[in-house]
Order: C-alpha cells, then structure tokens, then sequence
C-alpha cells in the first residue's frame, strides 16, 4: 500500500479511537493495530510496543485512584495528604480501561506509522509541504538512531569494563546522547547544503501510481471517523 | 584553464584564533585528479568546505582571499546553488544519511538539482551499480554496514555527475579491494576529483597532482612524481616503507581462543574462523566487509556471545570500538579516561601522556579533534591494562605519521598482553602486526 493512503488509515483509526464511545470497539481497533505492528522485525517493534503498552498499564493502574466517582467500592484505602481519599471503584475501573485502551490505540497508530510506512515515499508525497515533511521524516528516524547511538555507547563502556546497569547508569547517557545528537544535526544539515537542499526548481521522482487497495484505504480511513463518531 | 581556483584563502572557524587555512592556494583543472595530503587537523577537511562553498556560508567565521569553481565566486553564491557542479563526500557516512531507502537516499541529490523525474531512477541505479552497491537499492540505509553505507554516499555524489568532485577519506570504511575499485573508478570518470585520503598510497599512485597541507598552508603542489620526491625526502610515512619490528617479550601463553564459533544478530547467523591469541603477540584481522571481522572481535571481548562454538579467555578483555570519538561520556578528558580504572585520574593522566594528549587533560572531550578523539578513545581502553587489547579499525581518521607512533606504542607494550587489531589498512597491519589473519566472508543466513 502507498504510504499516503496508509498514514491516512492510521489516522483515521487513531481519531476513530478518541472519538468512539464504547469499550469494545476501541478494544477491537487496539487488537488490530498490535496484529499490524507484529508485521514489523522483532528487534524494530519492541520498544515501540514497550512504550506504548507501559503507558496504557500505568493509566489504568493510577487513574482510578485520582478519580472521584461511582458508587460500586471494591477497595477503599487511606486518605493521603493533597490527593486525598483513595479508592477504586467500579466505574473508576471502567474508565480507566476505555482510557488506557484509548492511548495505546494512538500509540500503536503511531508505531505502526514509525516502523511500518515507507517514509522516504510519504516524504516525496509532502509537494509543497516538503520541508514540514522532511521535518517529520528525520525527526521519525531521530528514535532509531538514538537507539543505535544509545547501544554504540553501552557497548563502547562495555568495552572499556563500565557496567550500564540500572536507571542511574543509563541516565547519564542521556546528555551525551543529545550532544551526539547535535554534532550529528549539523553534519547532517551541511550535507544537506552540499547536496543542493533549499535551491530552487527541484523536481520530483516519480511515484508509482495508486492501487485500488490505495483508494480503499482513502475510503477506509474517511469512513471509520465517521463510524468512530456515530456508532462506536 | 582551471576549474577551480584557491587564491590566497585564509579562513578562520568561529570561536577559534588560529586559522585551519593560511594564505592556501592551489587550482584544480577539469578531469584532474588531485591527492589532497597532510596530518590530522592541517586543514584538508576545511579547504574541500571552501570548494564546495560550504566556508564561509554554512559554518560562518573569517574569509579572506578568493575561491572560483566554474567561474563562479564561492562568496557570492550559496553550496546548494553549487550542488551538481560540485559533489561531496564527507568523512563520516553516517551523518550525510537523509532518507531510509537507499534509491531515495541517491535520488535526493538529483531532485533538489532539478534533474527531469523520468531520469531520476536510471541515474540513482547507474551510480549504485558504479559504486558495486546496486544491489542495496532495496535496503534500509539504517540496516547497512559501515562500508555499504559509504558506498552509498559515493553513489549520490557519483549520481550528480559533477565537474568537480571533492571526497574526504572516501574508503576510510572499504576493504582494500573496494578502495582500489573506487579509485579505478574516480580514475575512468572525467571529471576532476579532489581526493583527501589517510591510506594515501592508492590515491598516489593514480593521481595527476599531490598537494600537502601543513598547519592550514600548502606547501608543496606538484606533479605526481616530483610530489612522491618530495614525500620520500620530507614525509616518508605517506609513503610506502619497510616495517621495522621490534620483538616483544612476551610468555607466549594463550590469552584467548575462539573456536567453531558462531553469533546470531536477529534471525542472521554469522560463523567466523577460530582464532588463538597469545600474550605479546599483536594479530592483525583483515578482510572483506562483512566477512564477520567486527563479530569476532566482539566475540573474543566478550562484547557477544556465541551461539554455538566456544570462546576461551583468560584475565580482562578491552574493546576500543569503531568510531570511538562519537562516543564519549564524560564531562573532562581526564574523568572519561578514568572511567575505565574506577575514577582513577593518576593513571588516566598516565595513559593520556601515552598517546601524547598529555595537558589536555581538564579540556571537553568533544572539543577535541577528530584525531584527538580517537587518541582518547585508545588511552581509555589502554589505561585498563588489559590482558587482551581488541582494536577495531584504530587508524580510521589517523594520519599516516600518527599510525607509526600509534604502532610503536602497541609495540612497545604488546609484551604484556595479546592484542587484535581489526583493520582495512594492510600498510598498518605490515607495521603493528606479528601475524595478520585474513577472514573470508562465511555468513550463512539461517531464519531463526
């Protein structure tokens, strides 16, 4: 499929999740879009999943505790200090599942996107847009090169016989990660210069044709917004 | 006349107070190619930026004098405007990498010069098949080795079909076999090349011209012959020499072996040859890209471990990666040096007098050189005191003169410990190693 057509679907299924009401039709979208992303290689997927699952868990464990309504107690706890009383109700629970299955619905839209769609493609589709799209394209591939700076750096104490163990050992990777990150930014943008980047007058190559799977997906993605809206 | 003209550039970078050009002149003339010498931090790097025009528009600072390229005053019109008459390679391919897919990665150069859409694809697949990478079109530019990955670099430069050609260390990264495939391509091509190399003897021995930058000046432009006179006579280690070895003493017991061993990146299983390593010895790796080099390296550190097979190994394993300037932690030289000795700065200062970055001790490691960088990475690894030092292309970067100091001092203390040494640069192996070990690719793709 065309990435054009694909991002639209991702999208779509992304606002159909924020905008439907029901528990079970956000659940259906997440189960589809993990049965998308497990087409992706293994070693690419899993700190997309990680982070998107993690995120959904500690929003339905922590939400119902700052939550105030329902009347159905399954657990009542202390009162703490600016929080005030803890409990967990029912429709608390309730809730905190239909969010959680919100976020990792978005989540999992954008991995599907991240590790998935040819970006290269959607890029060349940008026309004018292209600078905001060029933006988009290299702050995308900003997470894999992080990834590959971040185990370069492991590996490279490693080597030397520093341990990185724990959170505190890979928090001080982070600074000279972003520093990294900033040598490699301007390399990259003198390249660019060289190459011809910003000169006016440029052309296009050209992109294969849309498929009928490409217009469904058009389609698709219209009609699941609208369904997300209405019925869901 | 000439295609490109230096005349009397003196450039200063900003924030710096001594100038990386001094009253440089040279000219380059169509079809030329020109071999671009000198030790690390002399200024070749700057002096392509001045041709490509990318000093002073992309980094600022002070510019003095004149650089024409095809008639055109670099301080009147901006690199991208000069982007198709000229072309660059720049030292590290992993930071010129636009795109994911490789064809894109090629064909963004040709868009943004305006080269019709209908020709776009036949250039980008006709400068991969030049480069030998045609086969990569379909890859991920994340997914490719350090060598495929400046093959692709060369091809989108290649793809432009330039007037004027400017390569800093275009086979830093390639096999010896695919170094001398580039530079009997560059040769074949028309167009004038300007070639910066820290291997020099393939570039020399196909040049047109040498020039040799010192401390920002050139001071000699010559014809290949009289430049190879003069190298021989002044600077003899950009040129080919006899290694002299100095026998370690070392007890000769194996430090470490590998044997029928085998790791599996993913679902790609990668066999590499068995390998015994003794103290005071100094075995040098070479071979193809891709032949699994790296994976025995990591291997026998310790760095991996095997599938299959078994690794033997006796008292601490060091591995000074590739690239190992990218890769600094610390806030001082000193501190990052320490890391490795639990914080201990007596022997980092130590192991930093060793490779002569003595006095740099509270500076910022990223301030640093690129050279300067690598040297750092080697004291980092060194003040551990290894049994088993692993190097892993230690010259990439390192200028012929500076290869001989480094290997003097691997010799000087190979009799304490075995060490390997990674590498693409036979004339370094000739110098530094007692054995060289040549690794055939024997990668066997197995699904996991």
């Amino acid at each position: 499929m065309s990435p054009v057509p694909a991002a639209l679907l991702l999208a779509g299924v992304a606002a159909a999740a924020l905008l439907a009401d029901r528990t079970i039709s956000v659940a259906v979208m997440v189960a589809v879009l993990l049965a998308v992303c497990s087409r992706a290689p293994r070693r690419r997927r899993w700190p997309y999943l990680l982070g998107t699952l993690t995120g959904a868990a500690m929003l339905f464990v922590f939400s119902p505790l700052f939550a105030r309504y329902g009347g159905i107690v399954y657990w009542d706890g202390p009162s703490v200090p600016v929080i005030g009383r803890l409990d967990i109700t029912s429709e608390e629970l309730s809730y905190a599942l239909f969010q959680s299955l919100r976020f990792a619905a978005v989540g999992l839209a954008f991995a599907a996107y991240a590790l998935l769609l040819d970006h290269d493609r959607l890029l060349m589709a940008g026309g004018r847009l292209r600078r905001s799209v060029l933006a988009i394209a290299l702050a995308t591939r900003l997470v894999p090169t992080l990834e590959r700076d971040a185990a370069g750096f492991v590996e490279a104490l490693r080597g030397r016989g520093v341990a990185v163990e724990g959170v505190r050992g890979h928090a001080r990777l982070v600074s000279p990660l972003v520093a990294g990150s900033l040598e490699r930014s301007l390399n990259l943008a003198e390249s660019m210069e060289a190459r011809g980047f910003g000169r006016p007058g440029r052309t296009r190559a050209p992109s294969p044709p849309w498929t009928a799977w490409d217009r469904l997906a058009i389609v698709g993605a219209v009609a699941i917004v609208v369904a997300g809206a209405l019925w869901l | 006349m000439a295609l490109a003209r230096v005349d009397g550039v003196t450039y200063t970078y900003p924030g710096r107070e001594r100038p990386a050009l001094t009253d440089a002149t040279f000219e380059v003339h169509p079809g030329e190619l020109v071999c671009l010498l000198g030790a690390s931090g002399s200024g070749k790097s700057t002096l392509m930026r001045a041709l490509a025009g990318l000093v002073p528009h992309f980094h600022g600072g002070r510019f003095a004098g004149r650089v024409d390229v095809a008639g055109r005053d670099t301080r009147t019109i901006k690199p991208s405007d000069l982007a198709g008459t000229v072309a660059s390679v720049f030292q590290d391919p992993e930071d010129q990498v636009v795109f994911t897919g490789v064809e894109h990665e090629v064909a963004f150069g040709l868009e943004n010069i305006g080269v019709p859409p209908v020709e776009i694809h036949e250039r980008a697949v006709e400068a991969l098949d030049a480069m030998g990478a045609a086969h990569l079109a379909g890859r991920r530019t994340q997914d490719l080795s350090a060598g495929e990955l400046q093959r692709v670099c060369v091809g989108s430069a290649l793809a432009l079909r330039p007037d004027l050609l400017l390569l800093d260390e275009p086979t830093s990264q390639l096999d010896p076999d695919a170094a001398e495939g580039l530079l009997d391509l560059l040769t074949a091509l028309g167009c004038a090349v300007v070639i910066s190399e820290q291997r020099p003897a393939l570039p020399l021995e196909r040049c047109d011209r040498v020039v040799f930058l010192e401390h920002g000046r050139v001071v000699i432009d010559a014809t290949q012959a009289e430049g190879l006179c003069w190298l021989e006579e002044t600077r003899p280690a950009f040129v080919a020499h006899e290694s002299v070895h100095v026998g370690s003493d070392g007890d000769g017991a194996t430090v470490c072996s590998v044997h029928s061993a085998s790791h599996a990146y993913g679902d790609r299983i990668v066999r590499v040859p068995d390998i015994e390593l003794r103290r005071g010895e100094i075995v040098a790796l070479t071979g193809p890209n891709g032949s699994g080099k790296t994976t025995l390296a990591k291997l026998a550190a310790g760095l991996l471990e095997p599938v299959t097979g078994r690794v033997d190994r006796v008292g601490r394993a060091s591995y000074l990666s590739q690239d190992p300037g990218r890769y600094v932690v610390a806030e001082r030289v000193e501190e990052e040096v320490g890391l490795g000795v639990g914080g201990d700065l007596a022997r980092a200062r130590r192991a930093l007098a060793a490779v002569d970055l003595d006095g740099y001790a509270d500076r910022h490691p990223r301030d640093l050189s690129s050279g300067e960088r690598e040297r750092l990475g080697l004291a980092s690894v060194l003040v551990t005191e290894p049994d088993l030092l692993v190097l892993d292309e230690p010259t990439r970067g390192v200028d012929p003169e500076r290869k001989l100091v480094l290997a003097a001092l691997l010799r000087s203390q190979a009799g304490s410990r075995a060490t390997l040494v990674v590498t693409h640069d036979l004339v370094f192996a000739a110098d530094v190693a007692d054995r060289v070990v040549s690794v055939e690719p024997l990668r066997e793709p197995v699904r996991a």
